[in-house]
């Protein structure tokens, strides 16, 4: 942060954000008074996954895209699966798909208890990070940990391992976990049910600035449940696309201070994708235990405060339990576990929700399955423009702020959208400049 | 009574050099009472696996610019004994303190490194790391006595 002496001239350097994925910065520059330049910067090196998938087998891009994030491999993997899937005319079982929906659960428990409790809550406590909330209310960390151990547990057991999980294939699974280690799960659910039912409870307490913005929310949605693994993309201005549609309406271009592309519908709209859209797109899909902790905890059907978003969040946890909870308690092992998939030269786009938003891939093969064209992308660059966006709210909300209230505040913004900047880039300096 | 030993590999064995923790970790393990409670992909996943013990060794790749092979060792009780700063996860140092903040750190953490060179795609060791793996593995097992 580089102080100024004038009031009314602000320049915000915030230089390596912590608590968020990846390498970026932000600056900010106030002139006189009026905000001038908002610039998120993401400086991770490209990566060039979309080229070095060229050319290899149609079964691959599972495997290399998990790669992209630690942290959300299976929406990776998921999102890979149905888009080469897409181009080779499959559709798996209906055992299959539960399968990857309780994997997909996993993935969403585990990053939504590490976000809400270790990354986003130490902010609204006046926590430098979660040694010190811990150091407040260790219970609580605890309840987080214990949360996200079990979301890598279920990782662990249908995928083979907790990070860039082996066990998934291109058409399902390699092994279908037994009965028995799907059934040990339920009771480590039904606890995990209470315990983000109390995390719902605990957020809503928190105290979040009064900021309404006006989103356009983009999200997958079907028709039968609330949206993860399979879906048409729906946006709350009248967006409803298969994965290939939207993959032609949003254009990605680059910018010179970011190596990750920023996304615009039809080319114009900046737009935004994760829990709040989810929530906005599909509040009525969630189960009831979900909707009432909602209720309860002041949310409508819509929420558009970016701070609220760590409520969504909870939410979305109890949802991924319960239907975690629904999923293990129902499971029948898949035989095969896989589909078998016979290479055809064609396009395909598959579209998934991962932890922090929609993740699209789309590939083009030819007749022995070798990958032509390799598209990916990820929710961080496709909300970019937008969490810009915020942050211009909120300086011009706190312009009376002293550069280091006014830093936090941007710092948590970013936040809000729980970015992972190493799958954009294809995290984050703060700079204010008043001067 | 005997303290519990902990140790545990950190990395990938996939990754070439990346896999000289985990190798170190399963040499030390299957010749001394310690526990293997790895292999380890990111520090916060420590945390529930190190409960009540005396002593956990933490093995692991390094790429700090010294020779393949340069066997090092960092005792996290020491100040200053910092990880690198991470986003998404949380760094080794901070998921120490955070363990202690909550009572379930082990009463010494410590932290053996082999430099490594190659961290590309595949299976097997460097030949400078495969010399290194049982010198380390060495180090392991004087620590694991001491404590026991």
């Amino acid at each position: 942060m580089t102080p100024s002496g004038a009031s009314a001239n602000h320049e915000i350097d915030v230089h390596g954000l912590a608590r968020v994925e990846g390498e970026g910065s932000l600056h900010v520059a106030v002139r006189d008074g009026v905000l001038e330049r908002v610039e998120l910067e993401i400086f991770e090196p490209p990566r060039f996954f979309e080229a070095f998938l060229r050319g290899r087998s149609f079964e691959e891009p599972p495997d290399i895209t998990a790669r992209i994030c630690g942290i959300c491999p299976v929406a990776y993997q998921m999102s890979a699966c149905a888009a080469i899937e897409d181009a080779c005319g499959v559709q798996v079982d209906d055992r299959i798909g539960r399968l990857r929906r309780l994997l997909y659960c996993g993935e969403w428990i585990q990053s939504h208890a590490l976000h809400i409790y270790l990354l986003h809550a130490p902010d609204f406590f006046g926590c430098r990070d979660a040694v010190e909330l811990a150091a407040l209310d260790a219970a609580v960390v605890q309840r987080g940990l214990r949360l996200k151990k079990l979301g890598n547990h279920i990782m662990e057991t249908v995928g083979g391992r907790a990070i860039h999980p082996v066990n998934v294939r291109v058409g399902g699974f390699y092994r279908a976990p037994d009965r028995e280690e799907i059934t040990a799960l339920i009771e480590p659910l039904r606890r995990a049910r209470e315990e983000s039912l109390e995390t719902v409870a605990w957020v809503a307490g928190f105290d979040f600035p009064e900021i309404e913005a006006d989103y356009r929310f983009v999200a997958l949605s079907h028709p039968d449940h609330y949206a993860i693994e399979a879906g048409r993309v729906a946006s709350s201005d009248g967006v409803d696309a298969t994965p290939a549609e939207f993959a032609l309406l949003a254009v990605e271009e680059h910018v010179a201070r970011s190596s990750a592309l920023h996304s615009r519908l039809n080319g114009r709209d900046p737009y935004l994708t994760g829990p709040l859209a989810r929530y906005a797109l599909n509040e009525a899909k969630l189960p009831k235990v979900a909707r009432d902790a909602a209720a309860r905890a002041g949310l409508g059907p819509v929420c558009t405060n970016p701070f609220k978003s760590v409520i969504v969040r909870a939410v979305e946890l109890l949802f991924a339990c319960d239907e975690a909870l629904r999923l293990a308690t129902d499971y029948e092992p898949p035989e095969p576990p896989a589909a078998k998939v016979v290479p055809a030269a064609r396009a395909g786009a598959g579209a998934t929700e991962a932890p922090r938003g929609m993740l699209l891939q789309r590939y083009e093969l030819d007749a022995a399955g070798t990958i032509q064209s390799a598209r990916i992308m990820p929710p961080t660059s496709q909300n970019q423009l937008t969490i810009e966006s915020d942050v211009r709210r909120v300086v011009e909300s706190g312009l009376e702020l002293s550069d280091a209230e006014l830093t936090a505040r941007c710092e948590l913004a970013i936040r809000n959208h729980d970015p992972c900047i190493s799958c954009a880039a294809h995290f984050l300096d703060v700079s204010i400049d008043r001067s | 009574m005997t303290a519990r030993v902990v140790v545990a590999g950190i990395g990938n064995d996939f990754r070439r050099d990346d896999g000289a923790g985990p190798a170190v970790a399963r040499l030390v393990a299957a010749s001394t009472p310690a526990v293997d409670i790895g292999p380890i992909a990111e520090p916060l996943d420590l945390i529930g696996r190190w409960e009540a013990a005396g002593l956990a060794v933490l093995v692991d790749a390094t790429r700090s610019g010294a020779p393949a092979g340069t066997v090092s060792l960092v005792d996290l009780g020491d100040a200053g004994a910092r990880s690198g700063s991470s986003t998404h996860a949380i760094g080794l140092d901070r998921v120490v303190r955070l363990a202690q903040v909550l009572g379930t750190a082990p009463d010494r953490v410590v932290v053996v490194g082999i430099e490594g060179q190659d961290f590309s795609d595949g299976t097997g060791l460097s030949a400078a790391v495969e010399r290194a793996v049982p010198l380390a593995a060495r180090r392991v097992v004087d620590l694991v006595t001491e404590a026991s």
